[in-house]
């Protein structure tokens, strides 16, 4: 069957509704296994780029220069370029962390947990997210490194041993950040890189020139797509799902415990791990919407990623939204059950204080905004869905700050109590981090296969006959 | 397992209850239990408390099985699952369950409404605590302890350092007084008939629905199951957290743990799961659904009770570790009277390390294989271990705030949950007795058949 441009097949049928019993397909536009990969692999196979694909590159590029030159003046003069102070000592660097690591959850949400529980309407989507996830965790790795001042020390933080005599502080949380991080970052890599040597092979046997066949068939490792070779990477792919999966309840959560270990009002509560699990899939989850509406119209993929995709992803959205929405008011309301003065204080203050815009911002865009996807019209509909994953991204930055500044500024102590406000490098490497994301983004999209064509095949009709997209 | 793996035909499958048994006995047997150890309680004050709080201990237990199977059977629906419609009728009943347990939460609330004090001190009436302070009783020293600005000290006063919220003379203390918009009688038993209402309805409608399905195979009425799933879940989770706080939690009322109610939850699930099983084990014995639920559904279930075994531990570990970090007293008082304390360990020590490698270590060594759930035996024997465990996670949480000290368990918890184990069943058999166990129109059902594991 031959490739259709997206242009050529304006109206799909609508799959976003199901007769019970019978499962929607999964795939549309009467795509065969030849003609996906004809159309996953003519992104990468296309001689020249398109020049809007040069512009966002360029456009990116110059933001990832900014954040290189920034780091370059924040490591030689020092973090007092940022408004960081006493008391409030984490601002703009840590918030971006945990933005950018809650970012990178949705990827391994997708495909190992969403693969556990059988969702196969994850394949469309899953090696997009995973790539997301780990340009992600590229983001956030690098601001605790450059917020302690001396990054040229930190590699103290890993345990070897050494004349100093001299081991990191296990009993910080701080230290047990590095670890779940890094471990979540390896994991996600492999999962990623594994998941896609098929489709890798994919390219190297269709590759044209010299180069593309000895650079895509390096990384697809000999595959030849032989009974044995699936045998073992279905039952690695099972393994490291298997693995993944507490590694998203971890990470996060590990994350929360920087703040919750502690006796500061509004970061000691002990509903912090699962909040902030799920406040990361929330996040992640809008991020891959903003990403994944645009691309699939550029890229032509509107009968690979379907409505019911997209769909599937606003109701995730809104559970997790939902469940965002619970820990907050969970929050408020042990802060006034518990009968502390400094709890109802801490609460009081994010609520009415100097900050109150940042608390109003964050339930105006975390709670408020993807209550519109309860109606079906707004999931189906893309500008609505823009608008609410656009909403979620800014609401959960301004969760993390809110978090650490609200807190920080008003401790115990009246006399100790400080306010923030951010210089224009804090500004600027929060816009050079993005710069950074969407750089390893665009050369993403570009040169390796965005969607994991053999995960599909495996939901399409013809690969079980009558059996199309179960449980879709 | 003794059956076709693949068996496409469930009409030759038996699918209600081959003889009838009347609901009356366990109804009457586990009242009249109840009832015993109630009146064989009545010598001492101490002994009225242990009996009220075993009695809510065993509601915790009966409710958190329903409250389980409700969450179960939302999530199908809200899922469009296909797997589960051979184990859902089973689920509905229990979720459905919520007649009997009003009429169990009855006794709770007539303790409350009537405010000795005996079961929640909260619930005394405020003039009590005005008397004492007319009398000039030591409200003050305790009390002011208890502000909140300055957390209590060791030794600051006796009443303090066991957690209890009121003095010698039954008056409520000053921290206690500021949590009384919420902790008080009337309101109270407002929420806690919102919440019952909730379930009822809920459990009700999906029931009763799914039945109809039976009759008229209409796919129409999966739609209708599915559209308010979401909302219906989103009460859920509302209802169960403030019921777990106001149930469980405000049994200390100076206690408190924004994941209290995540807590509560989790166990519910894991007890449900464990229910479930066992009891689809007991229906295949019994002759019917031999044909329907195959190794494979046992296999599923066998994973989401691993899945919760495991978000259990997450969720336990969370609060005790993120409490015992923070070292602040008003919230390690409570681990501290319930042994988790390494500097100073007490009877509940002991129940505590059970709980640790009972209910998390185990059973997640255990049902971690392939083999383990698909093994009919293993499988039936973790189930039934977790369901043990599940009964003294709740026996650990409410237990300790008895008088003396409450363990092992005696006639009070073995009377009352044995009691309300009872009447639960009896509810069960009501709604069971001549209804198919099987929702065997419903349009996914041939999905679920032929459903195998990969």
């Amino acid at each position: 069957m031959a490739v259709r441009p997206a242009s050529m097949s304006p109206s799909l049928p609508d799959n976003t509704g199901e007769i019970p019993g019978q499962r929607a397909p999964l795939v549309l536009g009467g795509l065969d296994y030849a003609g996906l990969t004809d159309r996953v692999c003519s992104i990468p196979e296309q001689p020249t780029a398109p020049p809007a694909w040069w512009a966002t590159l360029a456009l990116a590029a110059a933001g990832l220069a900014g954040f290189l030159c920034l780091i370059g003046y924040l490591v030689s003069t020092g973090i007092g370029v940022w408004g960081n102070n006493q008391p409030v000592a984490w601002a703009f660097d840590i918030t971006n962390f945990v933005f950018w690591i809650g970012i990178g959850h949705a990827g391994t949400l997708i495909s190992a947990i969403l693969f556990l529980f059988r969702q196969n309407w994850r394949t469309s989507i899953n090696r997009f997210a995973e790539a997301m996830t780990i340009f992600a965790v590229m983001c956030a790795g690098i601001f605790p490194a450059i917020h302690v001042g001396r990054p040229w020390l930190a590699y103290w933080m890993a345990p070897y041993p050494n004349q100093m005599g001299m081991w990191p502080n296990f009993r910080s949380p701080l230290l047990w950040d590095v670890f779940a991080v890094s471990t979540y970052a390896l994991v996600s890599l492999m999962f990623w890189y594994v998941g896609m040597i098929p489709d890798l092979a994919t390219l190297r046997d269709r590759a044209r020139t010299r180069m593309r066949r000895i650079l895509y068939g390096l990384f697809a490792l000999g595959w030849t797509g032989s009974a044995a070779h699936w045998r073992r990477f279905e039952c690695a792919y099972l393994l490291l799902a298997g693995l993944a999966t507490p590694l998203v309840l971890s990470v996060h959560s590990v994350v929360s415990f920087d703040f919750a270990t502690s006796q500061l009002p509004g970061w000691h509560t002990t509903i912090f791990p699962p909040y902030f699990v799920a406040g990361a899939v929330f996040g992640g989850f809008a991020m891959v919407l903003t990403l994944v509406i645009p691309a699939r119209t550029f890229f032509g993929l509107q009968e690979v990623i379907t409505l019911r995709h997209i769909e599937n992803m606003n109701k995730v959205l809104l559970a997790t939204g939902c469940i965002v929405g619970y820990a907050y008011g969970v929050e408020l309301f042990i802060a006034w059950y518990s009968g502390s003065g400094f709890e109802r204080f801490a609460f009081a203050n994010r609520m009415g204080g100097p900050m109150a815009w940042a608390y109003w911002i964050m339930v105006g865009c975390n709670v408020v905004a993807p209550q519109l996807l309860w109606s079906k019209f707004c999931r189906t509909n893309l500008w609505v869905t823009l608008f609410v994953a656009m909403c979620v991204n800014v609401g959960m930055w301004f969760e993390r700050f809110v978090i650490i500044v609200s807190s920080l500024s008003r401790d115990f102590v009246p006399s100790s109590w400080g306010g923030f406000s951010p210089t224009w490098v804090d500004f600027g490497m929060l816009a050079g981090s993005f710069g950074l994301f969407f750089t390893l983004f665009m050369l993403f999209v570009r040169y390796l296969p965005i969607v994991a064509m053999a995960e599909i095949k495996h939901v399409m009709p013809a690969g079980h006959a009558g059996d199309a997209g179960r449980a879709g | 397992m003794t059956h076709q793996p693949h068996n496409t035909q469930p009409g030759q499958d038996r699918h209600t209850l081959p003889f009838p048994v009347s609901p009356a006995i366990p109804a009457v047997a586990g009242g009249f239990l109840v009832a015993a150890v109630f009146l064989l309680s009545r010598g001492s004050a101490d002994g009225m408390r242990r009996f009220w709080l075993a009695y809510v201990q065993a509601f915790a237990f009966v409710l958190s099985l329903s409250l389980g199977a409700l969450f179960f059977v939302l999530i199908q629906h809200l899922t469009r699952a296909g797997w589960s419609v051979v184990v859902r009728r089973p689920a509905e009943i229990l979720a459905a369950n919520f007649g009997v347990l009003i009429v169990a939460f009855l006794p709770i609330a007539g303790t409350v409404a009537g405010g000795s004090g005996l079961l929640y001190r909260w619930a005394r009436p405020l003039h009590v605590t005005q008397e004492a302070h007319a009398r000039g009783s030591p409200l003050l020293p305790a009390a002011r302890a208890a502000e909140p600005t300055e957390p209590p000290r060791a030794g600051g006063s006796a009443a303090q350092a066991d957690g209890h919220d009121h003095d010698a003379h039954g008056g409520l203390d000053e921290l206690t007084l500021k949590k009384r918009p919420w902790l008080n009688g009337p309101f109270f038993l407002a929420r806690w008939a919102a919440y019952l209402a909730i379930w009822a309805v809920c459990g009700w409608f999906l029931l009763a629905r799914s039945t109809e399905q039976d009759a008229s195979g209409d796919p129409r009425l999966t739609l209708r199951l599915q559209y308010p799933s979401g909302a219906m879940t989103l009460l859920f989770g509302l209802t169960v957290t403030f019921a777990a706080f106001d149930l469980l939690m405000s049994l200390d009322a100076h206690w408190f743990s924004t994941i209290f109610g995540v807590y509560y939850f989790a166990g519910s699930v894991v007890g449900f799961l464990a229910v479930l099983i066992l009891g689809l084990m007991l229906l295949q014995r019994l002759g019917l659904l031999r044909a329907s639920v195959t190794v494979e559904h046992y296999h599923d279930l066998g994973k989401l009770l691993f899945a919760f075994v495991f978000f259990w531990g997450y969720i336990a570990f969370s609060q005790y570790m993120l409490i015992w970090y923070g070292n602040l007293p008003e919230e390690t008082a409570w681990f501290a009277r319930r042994g988790a304390s390494t500097a100073e360990p007490n009877a509940w020590s002991a129940v505590a390390l059970v709980l640790l490698l009972g209910h998390f270590v185990l059973p997640f060594a255990g049902l971690l294989s392939r083999h383990a759930k698909r093994s009919r035996a293993m499988l039936g024997g973790w189930a039934a271990w977790l369901l043990a465990m599940h009964w003294l996670d709740l026996y650990w949480l409410v237990m300790p705030e008895a008088p003396a000290a409450a363990w092992p368990p005696a006639l009070a918890e073995i009377g009352c949950s044995a009691g309300l184990i009872g009447l639960f069943i009896a509810g069960l058999l009501r709604l069971a007795s001549g209804r198919s166990l099987l929702a065997a129109r419903d349009p996914r059902l041939p999905e679920s058949l032929a459903f195998h594991n990969p």
